[in-house]
């Protein structure tokens, strides 16, 4: 089964640019004869990038997975990774989170790339790095189960979700 | 989805606006890796002190590919000696406002280099671990039983209640652990800037830290990380330009 694997925890992860934006953009000097140009659309990158996807759904996935765990013996059990990924959690968490952390990506790629000649593909920032501060808060995404994992995370491209459920949610 | 969320600006209509990476101490080696924008980065040098620019862009936006290059030059200079780097997308109007301000600003800007020499910025994050709560649970007594009653009358209403216990839960322990990184931390650095922290974010920390103890920092950074990995999972970033370690706006007295 699905091991959880305390060195990948442990391990300070490397810093990415994400790691140090709020650095670049927020430190740093500025000198009052100088012109700060003003970054239209920045301030909302801020907040939108340390959304966290902590709801009802988190709650309930967690419920889920502490029902399961053995409280009237002190089993040593580790963790709880595959709690996470329950017939349950799937159920009622996923698409709302799913959806928070789409339209999220989508906004913060457009602040940082407006539309753009085609060579900015690279530009690659907001969508990795963004939905990967997102799925911080989403524990069943996190690469950490990996191979194991692989065919949830495939489920969790947005673009497989059914629509009918999206809009069933909705209501 | 195709319109974008953000309006370019444009920048000041100038022709001679220049982009400014930071300051350094006169004599540095001109960065080679391009500016924001692709431009060529060039030095100006008055009063002992050298100011890294290049011709500003036509608008700048905080696209992937700049704020790579404002901090490619910045780390080019950063490893040559003591740096100020600027906030992204400072401009200066003309190239003599800046030279007038660096006379202006001398003795400032060179305590400031100073301050920071020898020195780099390490920024440490941590987040919090979700899977933790199986011994929080059992060690909390009331989680415990609220967990039991949960079970044995199980709804959506308890549901909801025992994991959003739960989930503070877990926050709490690693806030805890933020706490006692930051604690165990501090002391190596020269000085600490705490930086915003969220639910999921509790830790975020940039340290000054001399060059010759980086290498210490990160060895007790990697200890905390062994010690509460199972709570807190840590980053760090580094080494950097000292963005926080600047004064962000060098005279506030003015000339």
């Amino acid at each position: 089964m699905i091991t959880y694997d305390d060195e990948v925890v442990c391990a300070p992860r490397a810093g990415t640019l994400y790691d140090v934006l709020e650095l670049i953009l927020d430190r740093g000097m500025v000198i009052d004869v100088f012109v700060r140009v003003s970054l239209v659309g920045i301030e909302i990158l801020k907040v939108d990038a340390r959304i966290v996807v902590a709801s009802v759904d988190t709650y309930l996935r967690f419920a889920e997975a502490c029902n399961r765990l053995d409280l009237e013996h002190d089993v040593r059990s580790k963790t709880v990774p595959e709690m996470f990924g329950s017939p349950v959690a799937k159920t009622i968490g996923r698409a709302g989170a799913k959806r928070t952390a789409r339209s999220l990506t989508d906004k913060v790629r457009d602040i940082l790339t407006p539309e753009e000649e085609a060579a900015e593909e690279e530009e690659a920032l907001p969508r990795e790095h963004t939905r990967e501060r997102a799925e911080r808060g989403r524990p069943p995404q996190r690469p950490r189960t990996r191979p194991a994992a692989r065919p949830r995370d495939e489920d969790d491209r947005p673009r497989s979700r059914p629509r009918r459920r999206t809009e069933t949610e909705d209501q | 989805m195709t319109a974008p969320a953000t309006t370019p600006i444009t920048a000041s209509p100038a022709l001679a606006a220049l982009y400014v990476y930071g300051i350094t101490p006169a004599g540095v080696r001109t960065p080679r890796s391009p500016g924001v924008d692709g431009a060529p980065v060039r030095l100006l040098t008055g009063s002992g002190l050298c100011a890294a620019v290049s011709d500003a862009p036509v608008r700048i936006r905080p696209r992937r590919r700049d704020l790579l290059a404002h901090q490619a030059v910045l780390d080019e200079l950063a490893a040559q000696g003591p740096l100020l780097p600027m906030r992204f997308a400072v401009l200066s109007p003309r190239p003599d406002t800046l030279l007038s301000q660096l006379r202006a600003d001398a003795a400032h800007l060179s305590r400031q280099l100073d301050d920071v020499r020898g020195c780099v910025e390490l920024n440490v994050k941590g987040t919090v671990v979700p899977g933790h709560f199986a011994d929080l649970v059992r060690r909390d007594e009331k989680l415990r039983n609220l967990a039991l009653r949960t079970r044995r009358r199980p709804d959506y209403e308890a549901n909801v209640r025992l994991g959003e216990a739960l989930a503070h839960g877990v926050r709490r322990e690693a806030r805890r652990a933020a706490r006692d990184v930051l604690e165990h931390l501090t002391p190596l650095a020269v000085r600490t800037v705490r930086g915003t922290t969220d639910d999921e974010q509790v830790l975020s920390a940039s340290f000054l830290v001399r060059s010759a103890d980086e290498q210490p920092f990160r060895q007790a950074v990697d200890a905390r990380a062994r010690e509460c990995g199972g709570r807190l999972a840590l980053s760090v970033t580094g080494p950097l330009p000292c963005y926080s370690f600047v004064d962000p706006s060098p005279s506030p007295t003015g000339r």
